[in-house]
């Protein structure tokens, strides 16, 4: 009995025994961080004090807990990669990651995961990073509440903010992103979630996946980004409640959808954007209740899409709803309200008596050459359109929406 | 004399029009005419210019093969690929070295490297683990 009783308390109590805390900094025995992690052992805490560390690349390979107070710099100074985690299991909390080094061929990072399993990589502060914090063939890590801000400018190399590469099951939340090339950046990623990140004034994307499938992304923000966001080649994506706001540029899209499948898309908002929507090899997605509002074009449809399906979305005050290239019409559209719509509703079930046309005449003259775009509103095109709409004959006569909502969704 | 000065002009507008020359790429600027994605890294764009003098720009060169291929009632002149060791230097595919896969990592997946000389692509063929291949290798692949 005794010596079961020994067994047990002996259970409960070593790890608690065997774990140390080594302080490192101003008034602690310890200087050096690298000298701390020397020291410490599987499940030792290293708490950091303030100060500025310029100790060139630092390698965590242990299972440890490496916590910053009052957010210590950890300085690259531009010629290193400044936290390598090398180790399952770490947590990287409280720590500013400054001027890491700038390189072409290689890829340098403020944080970096080689290939680890439940690393946490939290509240952190990076700036002026090549690459922000990189996952490489990580599973089961969370990154929260980081700050990742770098200062890339037009024709100027620059990483990701959040790169993941070959990874699974990872949660990205809370973070962000400022000024990097992709915000976050998702390549042969799976089952992962990206919620209530901010992402802004990227150079390129505010998101970009790219062969990645089953990830959702919830409740983010993506503002004045480049080019807006991507998703690429990638299969079974959800983006619900997301915000994308002043995308405007020649290339640039709300979201560019391209060779995705089996997506759900609900309740986003789209605000003023050169394209909300640039779909192109799109098939079996569900667009409902998002808002378009106030963009260049609301959605833009190649005709390599296909069964795409748009229900109770609201199209606000947009130059254009709906544009396309071809005139094959593979997806439906059914009770959006349109801003656009002049019907009437005679027996007051709150859909319009007859059908919508979406697509503009005009929209189409200037898919096929752009600068018809100088005649936008004059008397003749206004004239043109009107006719159109009664007698369709450039436009495809079954691009329609049979049951138009006469009041917009409260969305 | 006001003629002749007239007449250089037009006639130097006229050799500008016929470029044959790639365009340099303007970073995060352009956009890939096949995949429309934003080009944001030079050492594997690549550029393919048309009969009549018009510069395409890609971000891969397998967007290059495939935009080729796509659009065949197109007669191209020239096709360019950017040198893997040096931002936004153009060479002509007959004269490159190629690698492929490995290490590589290009934007869309295509992972081919080229190099100007062949002591480069050896270097580089050890350090990145790919597989050196030939320009019809690489163009029939896609």
């Amino acid at each position: 009995m005794r010596t079961i009783f020994y067994i047990l308390l002996s259970l409960f109590v070593f790890p608690i025994v065997s774990a140390n805390t080594i302080y490192v900094g101003v008034g602690h025995p310890i200087k050096k961080i690298k000298q701390a992690i020397a020291l410490a052992k599987d499940g030792d805490t290293i708490i950091v004090n303030s100060g500025i560390y310029k100790e060139g690349n630092i390698v965590i390979d242990k299972k440890i807990v490496f916590l910053g107070k009052n957010f210590p710099i950890l300085d690259g100074q531009k010629r290193y990669e400044v936290l390598s985690v090398k180790a399952d299991s770490v947590l990287v909390q409280g720590i500013k990651v400054i001027r890491s080094s700038f390189a072409t061929l290689e890829d340098p990072c403020g944080i970096k995961v080689y290939n680890k399993t439940f690393v946490r990589i939290f509240d952190n502060y990076l700036q002026d990073n090549f690459f922000g914090i990189y996952l490489q063939n990580s599973t089961n890590c969370i990154i929260k509440g980081n700050t990742i801000i770098a200062f890339g400018k037009e024709e100027q190399l620059i990483g990701n903010g959040i790169h993941c590469w070959k990874s699974d099951n990872l949660q990205i939340v809370a973070n962000n992103v400022r000024g990097h090339r992709d915000g976050i950046y998702f390549e042969f990623v799976t089952n992962s979630v990206i919620w209530r990140n901010i992402s802004e004034k990227n150079i390129r994307y505010g998101l970009h996946f790219m062969f990645s499938n089953d990830d959702s992304y919830i409740s983010n923000l993506f503002k004045n980004n480049g080019a807006g966001v991507a998703v690429m080649f990638s299969k079974s994506l959800k983006m619900f409640n997301n915000t994308f706001e002043e995308n405007w540029g020649d290339s640039a899209y709300g979201l560019l959808l391209k060779e995705i499948s089996d997506g759900y898309i609900f309740n986003n908002h789209f605000i003023k954007n050169t394209a909300a929507i640039y779909m192109e090899g799109t098939s079996r997605i569900k667009m409902e209740k998002n808002v378009f509002e106030s963009n260049g074009w609301a959605i833009k449809v190649q005709a390599s899409c296909m069964d795409n399906e748009l229900v109770s979305n609201n199209f606000l005050g947009n130059t254009f709803d709906i544009s396309t290239n071809g005139s094959l019409v593979l997806n439906t559209f059914n009770s959006n309200y349109w801003d656009k719509y002049e019907g009437y509703d005679l027996d007051k079930n709150g859909t319009g008596d007859v059908p919508y046309h979406p697509l503009s005449l005009f929209a189409v003259l200037t898919e096929k050459n752009p600068s018809s775009m100088l005649l936008f509103r004059s008397f003749m095109i206004t004239l043109l359109d009107k006719s159109e709409k009664v007698l369709p004959s450039i436009t495809p006569d079954n691009f329609i929406d049979n049951t138009p909502l006469m009041k917009s969704l409260p969305l | 004399m006001k003629k002749i000065e007239f007449v250089i002009v037009l006639l130097l507008g006229l050799i500008s029009c016929g470029s044959n020359e790639p365009k340099p790429i303007k970073l995060n600027v352009d956009s890939c005419d096949f995949c429309k994605m934003t080009i944001s890294n030079s050492i594997f764009a690549s550029e393919l210019i048309t009969e009549k003098g018009r510069v395409y720009k890609f971000d891969d060169a397998s967007c290059m093969i495939k935009y080729a291929k796509s659009n065949s009632n197109i007669t191209y002149k020239s096709f360019y690929v950017n040198d893997y060791t040096t931002q936004n230097k153009m060479i002509l595919v007959e004269k490159c070295f190629f690698l492929k896969d490995g290490t590589i990592s290009a934007p869309m997946g295509g992972n081919i490297a080229a190099f100007s000389n062949n002591q480069d692509r050896k270097v580089f063929q050890e350090k990145l683990k790919a597989q050196p291949l030939t320009w019809d290798e690489i163009y029939n692949l896609y």
